[in-house]
């Protein structure tokens, strides 16, 4: 049973139709693969998911409760997680509080526990350390953990964006193309690292991402996205020999 | 071991007690109560000429206001120019609530009401304030704060009942140093707890990146509105402890020169840094002072000019603030 729906959903700004009756249903505990061409409204569809934008008209629902109109926060609280196509790290953060920030939400302690530092106040902040340090050391990142964000390199910078995506214990995790700008072996390690943390935790993954190889050999099923629309979805044999999928990306004869 | 008492109750008594010496020593090792709690400036006998000890206590109650202005402008990234306005509501606040209605209760009862109500109206207007212009950013939220400050002066300058422009007189005075060294480092200790706490942590992801905060299921307009209500509250408890270290208020103190003021300390401290706002508000209380020697022995009016060359100096050599985002060891240890 698909626990997020998107139906018919465009959206427009002004006259410009940034995604046309695009309908997703994502299943519980599959990698999803999102692909198209440059400007063919991929991270506007994760934009629309986290509630950054809403939707001009049709509807998303998580588990039938329309997310139109909430906020990206309430949105980000009911579990969806995502990492940006520009890095978005709190830089001057450490690599350990960056993580912890995504714990925000889920922890309790009050005014009153910070200000008279009560048990309390301890247990939870040595719980959300431990928790956060077995997420970097889930993506390798571990040794780094009281280094400002910051200064990470580029690569490692992307796996702490997963950790901290992953601090919210998401259902559904959204990657902005996580290999961008990362070398052929440091793309691999990713694949298998997003395979094997999807697989772990049974969440379901939906990912965009340029570079062919990973998509095709990690996704179940992939969604292409062309000017907006869906042109094509299912496995990714069927989609590498679809018409329309080769068109939109090599051109008619 | 089986911990009995919450350590910053303990924390607190030991203050409390170190206050209390303190006025003793102060007041020439005096046993009589007076000496030891309510030891005015004015019918002083010990150990400093009433003249430093005035120094000393507007020196703590700069501590205050550049720690707390420190918790909205370097840890939420929220620039505000107009917190002399909330030290203004503190001041006139605890001033009438303590000359109107408390004149002849105990002094302890007057210090502690008058506080807390200081306190409690500039919460309330720091959080409408906040909530009615947290969609603002940067520069721009700096312009209406700013705007809000002079708003605030001008009311009170209207008001008859507070003095108008003649000024508020013959507000009691009992701040002595003892209370405001205590209540100094507890502001202290109570920003440098929250902001190693989910809170402080949740401030400082929203100056980095407000958008990731977002997603990261943090609620940046509710973490800003509680940065302003206890930035606020500690402005306002600032602004008691002036009045009643005075015994007089003027609305010309509370112009945005005296909020430009607060900003230079953190700016001059390091903005982000607990520990720069607090040497910050050291220098920029201490250097005017200090200069006073030099201007009786050269007699020209030389003060100003070095004082406002010191922080040209310290902007071109050090951009960053002398402490940048460092922070003391004590003020380090989470």
């Amino acid at each position: 049973m698909a626990f997020l729906e998107v139906t018919n959903m465009s959206l427009e700004f002004g006259g410009v139709k940034a995604c046309q009756n695009v309908n997703l249903s994502l299943e519980p505990g599959i990698l999803y693969g999102l692909i198209g061409p440059n400007g063919a409204g991929k991270s506007t569809i994760f934009n629309v998911l986290t509630g950054i934008y809403a939707p001009t008209h049709g509807d998303v629902k998580l588990d039938g409760q329309s997310l139109v109109g909430k906020k990206p926060f309430e949105i980000a609280q009911q579990g969806i997680g995502r990492t940006f196509q520009n890095i978005r790290l709190f830089k001057e953060l450490t690599v350990l509080e960056n993580v912890m920030t995504a714990f925000y939400s889920s922890s309790k302690t009050n005014l009153n526990d910070m200000v008279f530092e009560t048990k309390f106040f301890h247990q939870e902040e040595d719980e959300v350390r431990a928790k956060s340090m077995e997420l970097l050391k889930v993506m390798g990142i571990a040794d780094l953990h009281d280094v400002p964000a910051g200064g990470l390199p580029y690569g490692k910078q992307r796996k702490l964006e997963i950790a901290r995506a992953l601090g919210l214990n998401p259902r559904l995790l959204l990657l902005d193309e996580p290999a961008a700008g990362l070398n052929p072996s440091e793309t691999r390690e990713l694949t298998n690292l997003i395979r094997d943390i999807q697989k772990a935790r049974n969440i379901t993954v939906l990912l965009i991402e340029h570079d062919m190889g990973l998509v095709m050999n990690i996704c179940e099923k992939i969604y292409v996205l062309v000017q907006g629309q869906l042109v094509c979805e299912g496995k990714p044999e069927i989609v590498q020999n679809d018409k329309r999928v080769i068109e939109a990306y090599l051109g008619v004869d | 071991m089986t911990k009995k008492f919450n350590k910053t109750v303990l924390l607190f008594l030991a203050f409390t007690v170190g206050a209390v010496v303190l006025n003793f020593v102060m007041s020439g090792f005096s046993f009589a109560p007076a000496d030891l709690f309510i030891n005015k400036p004015g019918r002083f006998s010990g150990l400093i000429s009433p003249y430093y000890y005035s120094v000393l206590i507007l020196l703590g109650i700069n501590i205050i206001l550049s720690v707390s202005l420190a918790l909205l402008n370097g840890m939420t990234g929220l620039f505000t120019m107009g917190h002399a306005g909330f030290m203004a509501i503190g001041a006139y606040t605890s001033a009438s609530v303590v000359s109107f209605l408390l004149p002849e209760a105990h002094f302890i009862v007057q210090l502690i009401v008058g506080s807390l109500s200081a306190g409690a109206a500039a919460a309330i207007v720091g959080f409408f304030i906040g909530t009615s212009c947290l969609r603002l950013n940067g520069d721009y939220l700096g312009m209406v704060t700013l705007g809000f400050g002079e708003i605030i002066r001008i009311v009170l300058l209207n008001i008859d009942a507070v003095g108008g422009a003649r000024g508020m007189t013959d507000i009691p005075v009992y701040m002595n140093l003892g209370s405001v060294l205590l209540l100094t480092i507890l502001t202290i200790l109570v920003i440098k707890r929250i902001s190693f706490g989910r809170l402080g942590r949740a401030m400082l992801a929203i100056k980095e990146n407000e958008m990731a905060a977002n997603m990261m299921g943090i609620n940046p307009l509710a973490i800003k509105v509680k940065a302003f209500v206890i930035s606020s509250f500690l402005a306002g408890i600032a602004g008691s402890f002036f009045a009643h270290s005075e015994g007089y208020l003027s609305t010309q103190t509370f112009t945005f020169t005296k909020s430009f003021e607060i900003i230079a300390m953190n700016v001059v401290g390091g903005l982000g840094s607990l520990s720069g706002s607090i040497l910050g508000a050291g220098i920029l209380t201490i250097l005017p002072e200090a200069l006073r020697k030099l201007q009786d022995l050269t007699g020209i009016d030389i003060r100003m000019i070095i004082y406002a060359l010191t922080m040209v100096l310290i902007m071109i050599l050090r951009p960053q603030g002398l402490m940048g985002n460092r922070e003391w060891k004590w003020l380090s240890s989470k």
